[in-house]
């Protein structure tokens, strides 16, 4: 079936349009941050790598990156096992309070994050915990954990369960059956969980800023409080440390669950 | 005894002994806990919103007492009174709120196209393409993004640049309400799409040629039969767009530069400027409990669309 030329027109128009949205700011920041100015203009005025040099030895953003890092690290590590677990558990048993359940766990998105953040800096502040690092990362788990274990649930519900029936008639013990047969299936869900996971914790803001001091900023926090100073194109360069971050996820997505697991209907 | 090894090898042994232990911590006839065994990390680890939330209704019970900044130990409402009278919160809330509709229907409009394309199209490239282009700013946070912004429309921006070799004065593109509706858009547009993409694999394209053979244009056909059908995922995108664009703060933050607060700014404001915890805990209470009911509202009117989770109905 051949669509009418009306009808592509219309929609690419939208397309482009989109495309163009999505995408202004990212190319922008890269054409940035090679100028050799100090303002940035745009078309950069000359090619130079020397704000790079900069940020390669400010230690203030270099450490900041790497307490993101850690940040997310917690927060995928924890993330792993609850969500997987979880994700089982609602795609493949019939538990009591089912709906209560879900509705439960679907917490994080319903409650705004400026609620969650406010909610987990009292009680961190109550506990003593503030001022540290992983109980940042424990929160970045918590208000993403829904993705977690939507990726799970989206890879166990295809899984037939007569598969571990068979696997037990073959006088596999339950925890074989877990190890060999189950995991196995619901490994893509849980590769594409944990890299959302991981990437969504890197870039979190607002539920940083409130959790951290200024000796303990994440880079995001520390990009924010750089631009309501003063916009220099370091702030360029380092963004694009964010960017190859998100490159480097989505090739990883892609390679290893397809991008296009995304577009499937449930 | 080297042949024997081979025949059962060392992590069978270790399997064997995991499945013991299993057995004996945890015997066959409490089988039936095994799910909520499983669920419990998760339910703990959400249990600390909910345990958060009743220490932000706990403050919000209390008043600051502006002579010794404590807060005080009995109860009282007065915060509520508050938040409810003064008018600065009503402004914040109005703007808020419209600002939220109106980004919300911008940009189902822009992504429902972008989806339908990226759902449909017969080549490969271009559906991944589309998909890359979708991701990355998703991937990019809205900081890094927000800052891309600023670089385009900021006084000595692009835009302006572009306009001053046409010799056209600059414009003040920056720190008004449309900069941060704009930066809101573009900030949803991924969640959209991603939202819509699912709902429009699931009908069928037959459905559509089908009506093309009858004799519908291809407007009528989106009208009366894409539309429609793809309501749950337009109730899945609306939702979670309207949700999140009334209770952001980056945006409102970098791009309104203070004279554009939402709600979330506002509460931000009194934990960390005024430093009164007790009205920020209230303000933060009643957006939660706006926000509920934004979502309760919208599932009884239309479903839950593809926000559902849980188990496929067999």
């Amino acid at each position: 079936m051949t669509a009418p030329l009306s009808k592509t027109i219309v929609l690419w128009i939208f397309v482009v349009a989109v495309l163009v949205l999505l995408s202004a700011p990212t190319i922008v920041i890269l054409g940035a941050s090679f100028t050799s100015g100090n303002i940035i203009t745009f078309p950069p005025e000359g090619f130079s790598l020397k704000w790079y040099e900069k940020i390669a030895t400010s230690r203030d953003l270099w450490d900041a990156f790497l307490r993101s890092l850690y940040v997310s690290a917690i927060c995928t590590i924890v993330a792993i096992p609850v969500g997987t677990l979880a994700g089982i558990v609602l795609a493949k048993y019939a538990i009591r309070f089912e709906k209560s359940v879900q509705i439960y766990l679907l917490l994080p998105f319903t409650i705004p994050l400026i609620g969650s953040g406010i909610g987990l800096m009292l009680i961190f502040g109550e506990a003593r915990l503030l001022g540290q690092l992983w109980p940042v990362g424990l929160a970045c788990c918590v208000i993403n954990l829904p993705f977690m274990i939507w990726a799970v649930i989206a890879s166990a519900s295809s899984l037939d369960p007569d598969l571990e029936l068979a696997a037990a008639s073959c006088g596999a013990p339950p925890l074989s059956t877990f190890l060999h047969v189950t995991l196995p299936a619901v490994m893509p869900g849980v590769i594409s969980g944990s890299l959302l996971m991981f990437i969504l914790a890197l870039n979190e803001f607002l539920v940083s800023l409130l959790l951290t001091d200024a000796r303990i900023v994440t880079l995001p926090v520390q990009i924010y409080n750089s631009i309501r100073s003063i916009i220099t194109p370091d702030l360029a360069a380092i963004s694009v440390v964010f960017i190859a971050c998100a490159a480097l996820a989505i090739v990883l997505l892609d390679r290893l669950v397809g991008l296009e697991i995304f577009l499937k209907s449930k | 005894m080297r042949a024997a090894k081979s025949a059962y090898p060392l992590t069978w042994r270790i399997m064997d002994a995991l499945e013991a232990f299993a057995a004996f911590v945890w015997p066959a006839r409490f089988g039936r806990a095994i799910p909520w065994l499983m669920l419990a990390p998760a339910l703990l680890l959400v249990g600390l919103l909910v345990l958060g939330l009743w220490q932000i209704g706990d403050v919000s019970l209390r008043t600051l007492d502006t002579s010794t900044f404590l807060m005080s130990e009995a109860y009282t409402l007065a915060n509520y009174q508050r938040a409810f009278t003064e008018s600065l919160f009503a402004v914040v809330a109005w703007r808020s709120l419209a600002g939220s509709l109106i980004v919300t229907v911008v940009t189902l409009t822009l992504a429902f196209p972008y989806a339908y394309v990226m759902v449909r199209t017969s080549s490969p490239t271009t559906r991944k393409l589309l998909l890359i282009a979708l991701f990355l700013p998703f991937f990019i946070g809205q900081v890094v993004r927000a800052y891309g912004w600023l670089i385009i429309l900021g006084n000595q921006g692009m835009v302006n640049e572009a306009l001053g070799l046409v010799r056209i004065a600059p414009i003040r593109l920056l720190y008004n309400y449309w900069a941060v509706l704009f930066g809101l858009v573009q900030y949803m547009l991924p969640f959209a799409v991603l939202m819509l993409a699912p709902a429009l694999t699931a009908i069928p394209e037959e459905l559509e040629a089908a009506a093309g053979s009858l004799g519908a244009d291809w407007a009528r056909t989106f009208r009366h039969i894409v539309l429609p059908l793809a309501r749950p995922g337009l109730v899945g995108a609306g939702l979670v767009v309207m949700t999140l664009s009334l209770t952001d703060f980056a945006m409102p933050a970098i791009l309104g530069g203070g004279s554009q607060d939402f709600i979330a700014n506002a509460i931000y404001d009194q934990f960390f400027r005024t430093s009164d915890q007790g009205l920020g805990s209230t303000l933060a209470l009643l957006l939660v409990a706006a926000g509920s009911m934004l979502v309760g509202l919208v599932f009884t009117l239309f479903g839950a669309g593809t926000l559902a989770v849980g188990r496929a109905r067999r």
